[in-house]
């Protein structure tokens, strides 16, 4: 009995440590640029995509095309906040919601064109393997992501309380308006966000071939539980998301076997629901950590 | 009456003789299904721009109320045998009682949580009614019993029929916005729209007036979810609580013009039109093309032109009025 | 308006050719009325010059959206199979008469095939259609198609679509059926097999999981963990945890293609040593050997359609092969057979009126021939719209390929033990 708990813990802390490279991106966007980013599963997919053909054409192990994806999509944050994001910055937040959204819908048929619905699978000498402690077992290709992940997120925490261009951008976050007088370049700022928060889910595209199938919908899967767990951490706190994915996992592993296989999500979602009602600002209480 | 209020009454009426004898002109079954769509879905717009156009409660949940007014309409047929216009309203009382927990629960929160809230609650629904399949057969779904041609259980044999019967829904749903808009709830939606704090400082109640408007929204919301089950025969969790609904709402709304009156109907027109367009030229010749464009389509509107079709006409409008006033 | 009107002259007519026995001068008259079809392709010219006119057969494939790579391979088929019947010179009794293909994109999506199926209907004369894969979308159609009165025939295997239709015809396996089948076959691994049933909780997974629900007692089979779960996860581990916990020695999964993918995977990564039957739908497709690679090897599921059948099917796959490049699966060769039987009924109808199409098909009774091609090669409609012959083949993945070894009379490979 004890042992099916403990392995439910174990597979939902591996898959949580995915939700959270989405979710922190999702709401270091939020906490910075103040917009809900609904293309981050898209980039995802992306990163996928580029480790799929990274790993196809040369060979490259999709954890070690971490160092190809992360800047990649770096790039491609920064190009983005420059010239969509930025026009539709303002007081009404409808158009930038639409916009991120047009974007996932452009991204997701944009892939379905280039390189159709199939799945496409990469087969590493670990994929399939596990280490097996006792009764339990321990996935290898999961473990990697779930470490590489916490690395990652431990090193963004740094960047944002020890660097100054982070200590910019949390200033940013708490006050737009002061930071700007104080000298800060907000669009500079909002470039090097988007550029984390897509570099970092370009890295959890990576971390997952191993052991997951790229598709162009692959991207809607991750989202909506990234997506969650950001409000539940509070939107705009980095350490609440990286939390609120870590329990969303556990709980989600332990709601299916507990409750049923298709109750998953339900628990999940009334995990938020019931948070939501007592603590409308989620569990981290509304800063920017 | 002046030149312009009277320009304007003659072009709504000339557009209310077209559009009555829209499908005796044109016989195409193909062209009478747009017409229906676009109808079905301006009429869906237009609900939502009540909460989401002037009260800017950005929701992009109303999938819920959708599916509780198909879901009602469609039990109450089979297993009671009672006719869909009476099940359309009690569908519609059910999503208006619905509104009231969601609201509860979603209006505490502002912003992006509201909408994300909203997006979970129509989720969940959807999961419900998934798992639940004694009282509204879960995953399956059911088709509506064929009955021929039975207009007081809405099935016709006529396609022009349902062309009417959606008008008929639009024109309540232009009518009630009209009034709204008009009257004093009208003005205190728009003042809670604008800044919420700053309305009630002055004394409006929002709360009250969200909820309020919130019931009205998912009422007429949920007429839409029994029509439309009506029209493609067939109902099931997926279909019923679709995100797409949820989107398509507020997006004809916004692309249109958010917060006006026709906003939702020109908005509908557009992107029905250009989706029916692309979908003819591109086809299914290259998958995932014809959403690709659409995309791109929208991107632009809401990069260069945020208010909308209706502010762009607008624009438009201002600036010949403007040439006028200076040459006088 | 959209039309996809498929010129009847194909590419690899010399292949065709092999298959049928052919005229030469058929072949000429063909490619130079390909040069007017090309033309009439975009609804413009209209096409004269033909002995008689076309019939109009629709097909109605999800091409884009989730069942995308499903879609494609079945509209390949469905090209294939029209190319089949004109080249062996179309419809005698209507004077030759060529099925003409008119393919419209249903986008995976419920909305979307009601829309479409009534376009296809309205905007053209059909006589027939075929469609759609999935069952939720083959259910819509089949509304549509009735009120319209135009026949369709599927493979789906929804029994819903037995239930009150008289438009509808069904030549394979009911979903009730599989299910009979799948647990048949857990026996063939052991002598008291304990069933896990996971099933993806939309209608193709909750018909089938019925099925199995019913008559495992029936059949000897003990079930021991019988769950629906939410299709799309983002991880199978809590599922096969579940699984590894209720004692099963054989796991039922029916399922889409990415979540199989990932249950086939997880099952290793957990070394849980048990027999799976992926049952039919994804698992029974190349793209799911592609995907999981030597994993799929041994492993037993139930189709309605399987091309090692007979002589007819082993053709047909072959020259699948040399246009698609994988082989023929189950769904795009049953409707290969669908378009035979449509063919057949226009014959006997001798007209291309949908409704005279219909008693034709009704009365529908094969046992030889592209038509036949069905587990057990026979085709005899009942008053349901049910192939009163109608039967699964239990399959097993062998060397990348499928191979029938189930039932005995249906075997066509010893089955390997893993």
């Amino acid at each position: 009995m004890w042992e099916t708990v403990a392995q439910a813990v174990i597979n939902g802390l591996l898959i949580g440590g995915i939700y959270a490279l989405v979710s922190i991106g999702v709401t270091l966007i939020f906490g910075v640029v103040k917009i809900v980013n609904f293309a981050q599963g898209e980039f995802v997919m992306i990163g996928m995509y580029l480790s799929f053909y990274l790993a196809t054409q040369f060979g490259i192990d999709p954890i070690v095309s971490l160092v190809v994806t992360m800047p990649a999509l770096f790039v491609v944050g920064v190009l983005v906040q420059h010239f969509l994001i930025r026009r539709v910055l303002g007081p009404n937040d409808m158009p930038q919601i639409f916009l991120t959204f047009a974007l996932s819908l452009l991204l997701l048929n944009l892939a379905l064109m280039l390189f159709s619905a199939n799945y496409r699978t990469v087969h590493t000498s670990y994929s399939d393997e596990a280490f097996h402690l006792g009764g339990l077992y321990i996935p290898v290709a999961k473990l990697i992501a779930f470490v590489v992940a916490m690395i990652l997120s431990g090193a963004l925490w740094v960047f944002l309380h020890t660097t100054d261009l982070g200590k910019a951008m949390r200033a940013a976050s708490q006050n737009r308006d002061v930071a700007t007088l104080m000298g800060i370049n907000p669009n500079r700022v909002f470039c090097v966000a988007l550029g984390i928060a897509l570099a970092l889910a370009g890295a959890a595209g990576s971390l997952l071939m191993p052991f997951y199938s790229a598709y162009p919908f692959v991207g809607q899967v991750f989202v909506l539980m990234a997506f969650v767990a950001v409000v539940l951490g509070t939107l705009g706190n980095v350490v609440g998301a990286l939390i609120a994915s870590l329990m969303m996992g556990i709980a989600e592993s332990l709601g299916i076997q507990y409750v049923g296989a298709d109750s998953g999500q339900i628990v999940v979602f009334a995990m938020l629901l019931l948070t939501l009602a007592f603590k409308p600002n989620g569990l981290g209480g509304g800063r920017v950590r | 009456m002046d030149k312009a209020s009277k320009w304007s009454v003659a072009a709504v009426a000339a557009l209310a003789v077209v559009v009555l004898i829209l499908p005796l002109v044109v016989k195409s079954s193909f062209a009478i299904d747009i017409f229906v769509r676009i109808l079905l879905f301006s009429f869906i717009g237009v609900a939502w721009n009540l909460m989401g156009g002037y009260a800017k409660q950005l929701s992009l949940g109303h999938a819920a109320y959708f599916g509780l007014g198909a879901y009602t309409s469609t039990i109450l047929q089979i297993d009671y045998g009672i006719s869909p216009w009476i099940g359309m309203i009690a569908g519609g009382v059910v999503a208006a009682l619905a509104s009231l927990p969601i609201g509860w629960l979603c209006f505490r929160l502002r912003g992006p949580y509201f909408t994300i809230a909203t997006i979970a609650t129509a989720q969940a629904l959807m999961l419900i009614f998934l798992k639940f399949r004694d009282f509204a057969w879960g995953a399956e779904g059911t088709t509506i019993p064929n009955l021929g041609n039975a207009p007081l259980m809405m099935q016709f044999e006529a396609k022009s029929a349902y062309y009417y019967v959606a008008l008929g829904l639009l024109a309540i749903g232009l009518a009630i916005t009209y009034l709204i808009e008009k009257s004093w709830m009208g003005y205190y939606l728009v003042a809670i729209g604008e800044d919420e704090d700053a309305a009630e400082a002055i004394g409006v109640n929002a709360p009250s007036m969200k909820r309020n408007i919130y019931m009205i929204s998912a009422f007429l919301t949920a007429l839409a979810g029994t029509f439309y089950i009506q029209y493609i025969y067939f109902i099931d969790p997926p279909t019923a609580f679709s995100f797409n609904i949820s989107i398509e709402a507020a997006l004809v709304a916004i692309v249109g013009g958010i917060g006006t009156l026709w906003g939702p109907v020109i908005g509908t027109i557009l992107l029905e039109t250009a989706s029916t367009l692309l979908q003819s030229w591109l086809g299914s010749s290259i998958g995932g093309l014809q959403l690709t464009v659409y995309s791109l389509i929208l991107m632009a509107v809401i990069l260069w032109r945020p208010t909308g079709l209706m502010g762009m006409i607008g624009e438009v409008y201002h600036r010949l009025a403007s040439r006028r006033q200076a040459r006088a | 308006m959209k039309k996809d009107r498929q010129p009847s002259v194909t590419r690899s007519e010399n292949a065709v050719r092999k298959l049928l026995p052919e005229a030469q001068s058929r072949r000429k008259f063909l490619l130079k009325a390909g040069g007017a079809v090309a033309a009439g392709a975009f609804g413009a010219v209209p096409m004269r010059g033909w002995a008689a006119d076309p019939v109009n057969i629709g097909a109605l494939y999800p091409t884009t959206g989730s069942m995308a790579q499903i879609g494609v391979g079945c509209v390949a088929a469905a090209k294939l199979a029209v190319d089949m019947v004109n080249e062996a010179g179309g419809i005698k009794s209507l004077g030759g008469a060529k099925l003409n293909l008119i393919i419209s994109d249903v986008q995976s999506d419920t909305t979307v095939t009601r829309t479409e199926t009534d376009r296809l209907i309205s905007g053209n004369k059909l006589s027939a259609i075929h469609g759609c894969f999935a069952s939720a979308l083959t259910l819509i159609a089949s509304q549509v198609a009735e009120r319209a009165k135009v026949p369709l025939i599927t493979g789906s295997s929804s029994d819903q679509l037995n239930k009150g239709l008289s438009y509808t015809f069904t030549p394979f396996a009911r979903a009730s059926q599989f299910a009979q089948a799948q647990l048949q076959m857990a026996k063939l691994v052991g002598d008291k097999p304990k069933v896990a049933v996971i099933f993806e909780n939309t209608a193709f997974g909750t018909s089938t999981s019925n099925g199995l629900k019913e008559l495992a007692p029936g059949e000897g089979v003990e079930i021991v963990m019988f769950e629906p779960y939410s299709a799309g996860f983002t991880d199978a581990s809590p599922l096969i945890n579940k699984v590894k916990a209720s004692g099963a020695n054989a796991l039922f999964s029916v399922s889409y293609l990415n979540d199989l993918i990932l249950i086939v995977r997880t099952v290793k990564q957990v070394g849980l040593d048990i027999a799976i039957n992926g049952g039919s739908g994804g698992f029974v497709i190349p793209d799911f050997y592609k995907n999981v690679g030597k994993l799929a090897e041994g492993l037993q599921g139930v189709a309605h359609w399987n091309h090692d059948m007979d002589d007819n099917a082993q053709k047909v796959n072959v020259e699948y092969k040399k246009r698609t490049g994988y082989f023929l699966f189950e769904y795009a060769g049953g409707l290969v057979a669908q378009t035979f039987m449509l063919a057949d009924a226009l014959e006997r109808a001798g007209s291309a009126d949908p409704q005279k199409v219909r008693e034709a098909l009704s009365t529908l009774d094969v046992s030889s021939g592209y038509a036949a091609m069905a587990p057990g090669g026979k085709v005899k409609f009942g008053p349901d719209g049910k192939n009163v012959y109608g039967r699964p083949v239990g399959v097993q993945w062998q060397n990348g390929d499928l191979a029938s070894i189930f039932p005995k009379e249906f075997a066509r490979a010893p089955m390997i033990k893993s």
